[in-house]
């Protein structure tokens, strides 16, 4: 395995651990339970990402998606508890098709991958490390760095203008 | 099958698992952080293949990054809809959400 | 050939002239004209008369040639080119003296008539383009062209005889003219076309030297059809039916066009075919039939119609059934003799009755009149002449060319043909002079008003009454003696050069059949004195006797009836039932139920729309999957 360190059975541990949680997010019927479910699951994927030599990567994982999207998750589903929290169903009527059919996507693409002929180019890993990133982020990628904090700014506003109550008027 | 078929594997699985997830669930906010697995295994994939197979220095992990950018943002953005549609009909319940119908 | 220049000019002149008169006075007759409308067109048809006048001598100086000119091509589609081409031949020059002549003198008589008119410079127009028509027509050296002139009176006719549109009889007799003319023409076109298909020309002299190679079953077909259209343009049985409501129309337009110039169109293109004819004996049997049945039919009906343009109108349809009657027997000369003398006399009788109805204040109803031989001299005068020429008494015109044709039948052994025919000049006789009988002896039976009105019409009105009186009265002397030889025999024989003249029998079996002729025209007039003026409770108490009789000839056969029923009812009927079933179920039906599906498709599609963006992400992903496995398994391989 390239970035050959480490053990191939680093991979089934991530890889049991990030499914694991996943089936967790869709599966329980608690809401905070799912939630729980997703926050380990993202940091299996951060794990993944370290096992793929994107240090980087798995930093900004862990601070983007553990440290703020879950506690905005969190929040949003605290907002939204209905008072009694019970409601009759928690699959909708169309999952008994929604079930096949992703068993059937995850066929088809699975046998895709496996039999194709892809893979790696060479031995060693070939993830860039910090130096050059951040070198290709502010030179080369320097203008989809930049929108892409416009769009931030624009989620910003645009989420406290949807979300703020109601003013009163008198 | 090789390294990088494993991986494209795992994120097959995991993308198909969210969904499942964003098809079947009732609850609109287990549908968003459904949403964000099939990202993170979209995320794996990319990273995986630049791990693998170079390309454009940098490309596949930079792509990976603004998407972890960019979802912050969606989700920011999809659960103040949620919570603003919420303060009016007082309901998370996606077949609830029809006012488009016909 | 020398002189030609003059030629071409002449004819040029005669057919753009009165074309110009129509459009300037159509165009600026109203505003600028008014009441001196008939000025320019008057002066046109005045220079018309004495070019056609020249035009025919320049045929009496060059007896052996006729004058062709090819002015120019037209309009020309693949192996057909429709040329403005000119004949003058001794046939055309007799036609254009008739249409010259009596043109002229009507357009005279029509200022005096149509005085006061609120159409008067309408009335005007429409005549110059008559007679740009009509000189087309017979002007043309190709079929094209003389189908050109041929429709070109037909709307004229339509148009003057609905002259006074407002009045609704007028205008439903001049759709009727229109229409049953149509039915003949629409067999001269189908004659045109095949004529074209088998011999590709149209232009007379290449048709005629080509009509022995035609096969005869084709050349009976194309003479049968070609005699359709005469039958519609000279109103023979069965489409005789609108020249009698044509006299809706102002009297000249009686005159001029149903009598003098536009129903000898369709004699004229059979005299001019006869080299088709010749060859094509059934078909000459044909025209001679029903030239024979026709004139007997109209002369029988004739004697129990009370208005007296009617009369004359039946009149005409039988002495044309005379000429078709002397073409399908061979009698050529004969039968242009008569249409030449017929031309005048029965143009004179024409103007003669609108004399009278000018006197009588408009009253056309013989019932009405009586006894204005005294108020009205002249007038009766000049129509005793017209009478005389036409039931022919020797020596006026009628009794030459009538013997002749007669004569000729009998000699070439149809005497059933004869028989019909004396039968038929004595049936003229009586209707004749009961006409003349009943409008100007006896006492007079119009009211005291009326009668107070009587007078003699302006001299010029008067005047052509007198013009027209000398040739009725002369010109059988003058053109037609001695019988077959006299001089317009020798004019009108090389119309055919080759023509064989077997047909052309010797006439002149003696006096024996012309004093038997003369005699019946006689007791005609004795019966229709003793009917009319000595016994006047005759008429009556034989009509009371015959019942049958008299309404079949009052009721004008019933031919309208039969038309009516046959050939109208059933197309209403027809267009009835496409409207019912077809229009409303079948189109409306396709129509509507197309609209339908659409409908209905939307219905059933509309619960797709869930309103759900679930629904709508499950479709997506199963839209992908599938793509997926498609483009896997044909990149895959």
């Amino acid at each position: 395995m390239p970035g050959g360190d480490f053990h191939p059975w680093f991979f089934v541990i991530v890889a049991a651990w990030v499914l694991v949680c996943g089936l967790g997010v869709v599966a329980f019927k608690k809401i905070m339970y799912s939630a729980v479910s997703m926050v380990f699951c993202f940091l299996g994927v951060a794990f993944a990402y370290a096992l793929l030599d994107a240090s980087l990567v798995a930093i900004i994982q862990i601070l983007v998606y553990v440290g703020a999207i879950s506690i905005v998750v969190i929040f949003a589903i605290m907002l939204t508890e209905l008072q009694d929290g019970r409601y009759d169903q928690f699959f909708n009527r169309q999952s008994i098709f929604a079930a096949p059919l992703a068993v059937a996507a995850a066929a088809v693409l699975t046998v895709v991958v496996v039999s194709s002929d892809i893979s790696g180019v060479t031995d060693k890993a070939l993830n860039p490390g910090l130096r050059v990133l951040s070198d290709l982020l502010f030179n080369r990628y320097v203008f989809p760095f930049e929108l892409v904090s416009l769009v931030l700014v624009a989620a910003l506003i645009g989420a406290i203008v949807l979300a703020r109550k109601e003013e009163e008027r008198s | 099958m090789n390294a990088l078929q494993w991986w494209l594997t795992l994120s097959i699985l995991l993308f198909c698992i969210g969904a499942y997830g964003v098809l079947a669930r009732r609850n609109v906010i287990v549908v968003v952080m459904s949403l964000e697995v099939m990202l993170n295994a979209v995320n794996i994939a990319l990273v995986a293949i630049a791990n693998f197979r170079g390309g454009a220095p940098g490309a596949g992990t930079l792509f990976a990054l603004f998407i972890i950018t960019i979802a912050a943002a969606e989700v920011t953005v999809g659960l103040a809809i949620v919570i603003a549609n919420y303060r009016n009909k007082r309901t998370v319940q996606t077949d609830q959400f029809n006012e488009l119908k016909g | 050939m020398e002189g030609t220049q003059y030629m071409k000019i002449a004819v040029a002149l005669l057919v753009l002239l009165p074309l110009a008169g129509f459009i300037i006075t159509l165009l600026f007759g109203k505003r600028f004209f008014r009441t001196k409308a008939h000025l320019l067109p008057v002066a046109l048809v005045t220079v018309t008369a004495v070019l056609s006048i020249y035009a025919f001598e320049w045929v009496v100086r060059h007896p052996d040639e006729a004058f062709v000119w090819n002015a120019f091509s037209w309009v020309a589609a693949g192996r057909l080119t429709g040329e403005w081409g000119f004949l003058v031949d001794s046939l055309t020059g007799i036609m254009l003296l008739v249409v010259g002549i009596i043109g002229m003198l009507v357009h005279y008589y029509s200022i005096g008539y149509m005085k006061d008119d609120p159409g008067y410079y309408r009335f005007f127009a429409y005549l110059n383009l008559f007679m740009f028509a009509m000189f087309v027509l017979i002007l043309a050296n190709n079929y094209l062209l003389l189908f050109l002139g041929w429709e070109g009176v037909g709307l004229c006719s339509y148009l003057l005889i609905s002259f006074w549109f407002r009045k609704k009889s007028a205008s439903q007799a001049g759709k009727k003219a229109f229409l049953v003319n149509r039915v003949g023409d629409f067999g001269f076109t189908l004659g045109m076309f095949l004529i074209f298909v088998t011999t590709g020309t149209l232009q007379f002299t290449g048709v005629f030297d080509k009509a022995e190679m035609i096969g005869s079953g084709t050349l009976l077909w194309i003479c049968l059809l070609l005699f359709t259209g005469a039958v519609g343009k000279s109103a023979q049985f069965p489409l005789h039916v609108w020249l009698p409501d044509a006299m809706e129309g102002p009297t000249p337009v009686s005159a001029l066009i149903h009598a003098a110039t536009m129903v000898n169109a369709g004699v004229y293109m059979v005299a001019r075919s006869y080299p088709l004819f010749i060859h094509a004996h059934t078909a000459m049997l044909i025209v001679m039939i029903i030239g024979t049945f026709t004139a007997i039919y109209s002369a029988y009906i004739a004697i129990t119609q009370n208005d007296i343009k009617r009369v004359i109108a039946y009149s005409t349809v039988s002495s044309l059934g005379f000429m078709f009657l002397a073409l399908g027997a061979g009698a050529w000369v004969a039968g242009i003799f008569y249409l030449f003398a017929h031309g005048f006399f029965k143009g004179l009788l024409f103007l003669c009755s609108g004399s009278v109805i000018h006197a009588m204040g408009g009253e056309q109803d013989m019932r009405q009149m009586g006894g204005l031989r005294q108020k009205i001299p002249l007038t009766f005068w000049t129509m005793l002449i017209g009478a005389i020429a036409l039931i022919g008494v020797f020596p006026l015109a009628g009794f030459w060319a009538k013997d002749e044709i007669l004569g000729g039948a009998f000699v070439g052994g149809d005497y059933v043909v004869w028989a019909v025919g004396i039968i038929t000049a004595f049936l003229t006789a009586v209707f004749a002079f009961r006409l003349i009988f009943m409008t100007f002896f006896g006492e007079c039976r119009a009211s005291e008003e009326v009668r107070h009105h009587i007078h003699e019409s302006a001299k010029v009105m008067t005047i052509p009454l007198v013009l027209l009186a000398i040739p009725s009265a002369l010109l059988g002397i003058l053109v037609g003696w001695p019988p077959e030889t006299g001089w317009i025999h020798r004019f009108l024989e090389p119309v055919f050069f080759d023509l064989e003249h077997e047909k052309f029998a010797w006439l002149g079996v003696g006096g024996g059949l012309m004093v038997f002729s003369l005699a019946v025209a006689l007791l005609g007039v004795y019966v229709a004195y003793v009917m009319y003026i000595r016994r006047t409770e005759l008429p009556a108490r034989l009509a009371a006797r015959l019942p049958v009789a008299y309404e079949a000839s009052f009721n004008k056969m019933y031919m309208d009836q039969v038309y009516e029923v046959v050939p109208i009812r059933s197309t209403i009927a027809f267009a009835g039932w496409l409207w019912t079933f077809f229009d409303v179920k079948v189109i409306d039906g396709a129509v509507n139920g197309l609209a339908r599906l659409w409908e209905l498709a939307g219905e059933r599609l509309r619960p797709l729309q869930t309103g759900r963006v679930q629904n709508y992400a499950l479709s997506i992903f199963a839209g992908m999957v599938v793509l997926v496995v498609v483009l896997a398994w044909f990149w895959g391989s």
